[in-house]
């Protein structure tokens, strides 16, 4: 089965990117643009996890992220940001992961393995058939 | 270049917001910190007088329930802290910064204000209780906790192993590395060398900052009590430095004074522990000053006592304000303002402030709530029978006269 990934991400061409290259390894994406509609695509829709953008500017990637943990606190969430110094706030450390952007996927495509793998939670294809 | 003192790279975080269901109806309208204690203190004065003695003045109080009383006392009593040498205390009621819902419990209650701790930077944690009574110089715990390059560090005192199991029991090696830690365990692990005691957990922390804010993270991802009895340090035994700091008396080596206001009966008893001679809590230590926030009053008076035989006061604690009419007071502790009128008896007992103790009443082992009036005649805590019929009894015994309880039973009176 699939694993279902949120992908929240402000500017369209990172946020195209990351669809065609996340479809490409084999997960099932969706999009949001902004932190306000992932909260409530959490809310929701089963997931397996949340590729996270930090600048964005209707909700910030670390309040979406404590609203997306808010709502269900075993999401795994990767933060996939151009931003290193955000990895100094304290708020950041509730990701499974901290990518720090690049041309190349390999670090975040790893991550998401990882963050997938180390979760306890049922998975969403499950979920959808309860 | 002398090392920078470690108490000023110190915050002081004072967990304030539990229900206090144990100690209703003493907790009906106020937050159990907020609970009268000594005549003219309130449970919290203890730990933030030992803040202000320790140097450790950056101080965040977190709130929750019912916290109206607390606030208005530490606003009245403790603007005491210089803001221009970066010393202050601040009630933090809940944020909803990082969940929508109350706090889940003490490690909840942490995480929740992590913001605090990006916004303050401090490099260790001194997590308190706004619940207990002691003596406590933080600079030498923190001190210790630096010196041992400890992830955490608890305070500890030796605590018969019948009463550990409502306590987190700790198990140390020799050199006082924490190696096992079980809270409320149905049978406590003895201390190596006497069967009779348990090392038990205060509820006293000393954290690295990085490491708490890791741990009460992970914490929250989980399915837990999200408590650090419970959760938080039994996790960090396992794979961090986490230290036993031994709480003594400096002068004799013994185990310090140390109570948990837990119930209404160890509330009663800590009470009780102040009106000896030699009381096992002292509070005229010119060393270690305790500080409230206290109205104006006038002296406490005693009048016709001369008049009447058996009259007087004896081994009591009597605040300003007092009026002891031609009454006995044995061993109790009275708050400021209470008035005991002709012919009544008050032993063993603890009145807030307001109460007024009717001609002839009496009144034994009873705790009695602000305001109240006893009517005249009355008795209380010597028919355990009666008492429950009418008001609170604990089950040590304690008749507790909340102002509920006494409105119905002057309604009564009257009919």
């Amino acid at each position: 089965m699939k694993k279902k990934i949120l992908v929240v991400e402000d500017d369209k061409h990172q946020r195209v990117l990351l669809e065609m290259e996340l479809t490409r390894v084999g997960y099932d994406v969706i999009c949001v643009a902004g932190g306000k509609d992932a909260v409530e695509k959490v809310a929701t829709e089963p997931l397996d996890l949340v590729v996270l953008d930090i600048g964005m500017p209707d909700m910030d990637g670390l309040e979406a992220m404590q609203k997306i943990l808010d709502v269900d606190r075993k999401l795994p969430v990767v933060i996939n940001t151009a931003y290193p110094s955000f990895k100094d706030d304290f708020q950041s450390w509730s990701a499974d992961a901290y990518v720090v952007k690049s041309g190349d996927l390999t670090e975040l495509l790893n991550e998401i393995d990882k963050a997938l793998a180390s979760t306890t939670r049922p998975e969403a294809a499950e979920d959808e058939g309860t | 270049m002398t090392p920078v003192d470690p108490m000023r790279s110190a915050l002081a975080m004072i967990l304030a917001g539990g229900q206090g269901e144990r100690l209703y109806p003493l907790t009906r309208d106020r937050a159990k910190p907020a609970v009268f204690f000594g005549g003219i203190y309130r449970i919290m004065d203890f730990t933030l007088s030992n803040c202000a003695n320790s140097g450790l003045r950056r101080i965040y109080l977190l709130t929750q329930y019912r916290s109206l009383s607390l606030d208005r006392h530490i606003r009245l009593g403790w603007s005491i802290f210089n803001a221009e040498l970066g010393e202050f205390v601040h009630t933090v009621p809940p944020q909803q910064r990082m969940r929508t819902q109350f706090y889940q419990g003490t490690a909840d209650a942490i995480f929740q204000n992590i913001y605090v701790l990006q916004m303050e930077k401090p490099q260790y944690v001194v997590i308190l209780s706004g619940d207990h009574v002691y003596k406590m110089d933080y600079r030498d715990l923190v001190a210790f906790h630096v010196e041992r390059h400890a992830d955490l560090t608890i305070a500890c005192v030796p605590v018969p192993r019948h009463q550990a199991t409502s306590l987190g029991v700790a198990q140390v090696d020799q050199d006082g590395r924490i190696i096992g830690f079980e809270e409320k365990p149905a049978d406590p692990k003895a201390l190596p060398d006497d069967p009779e005691m348990a090392l038990c957990s205060m509820g006293v922390y000393v954290f690295t900052t990085e490491v708490l804010v890791r741990a009460v993270i992970d914490d929250a991802r989980q399915d837990t009590e999200h408590d650090f009895g419970r959760n938080i340090v039994p996790a960090l035994v396992a794979g961090s430095r986490v230290s036993a700091y031994a709480f003594r008396d400096e002068h004799t080596g013994a185990p310090a004074y140390w109570r948990d206001i837990g119930s209404i009966d160890s509330y009663h008893e800590a009470n009780m522990d102040l009106v000896a001679v030699e009381p096992r809590f002292n509070l005229y230590d010119d060393q270690w000053p305790l500080r409230t926030h206290m109205e104006q009053c006038p002296p406490a008076k005693t009048v016709l006592s001369a008049s009447n035989p058996g009259a007087g006061v004896i081994d009591s604690l009597i605040s300003g304000g007092c009026i002891i009419s031609g009454a006995r007071v044995v061993r109790s502790v009275l708050s400021s303002y209470v008035r005991v009128e002709r012919d009544a008896e008050v032993t063993d007992s603890i009145l807030f402030p307001g109460v007024c103790v009717g001609h002839g009443a009496k009144l034994r082992r009873s705790i009695v709530d602000r305001g109240v009036r006893i009517p005249p005649g009355s008795c209380f805590g010597y028919d355990a029978e009666q008492d429950r019929r009418r008001v609170t009894v604990t089950p040590g015994g304690v008749a507790v006269i909340s102002r509920v309880a006494a409105l119905a039973e002057n309604e009564r009176e009257r009919t």
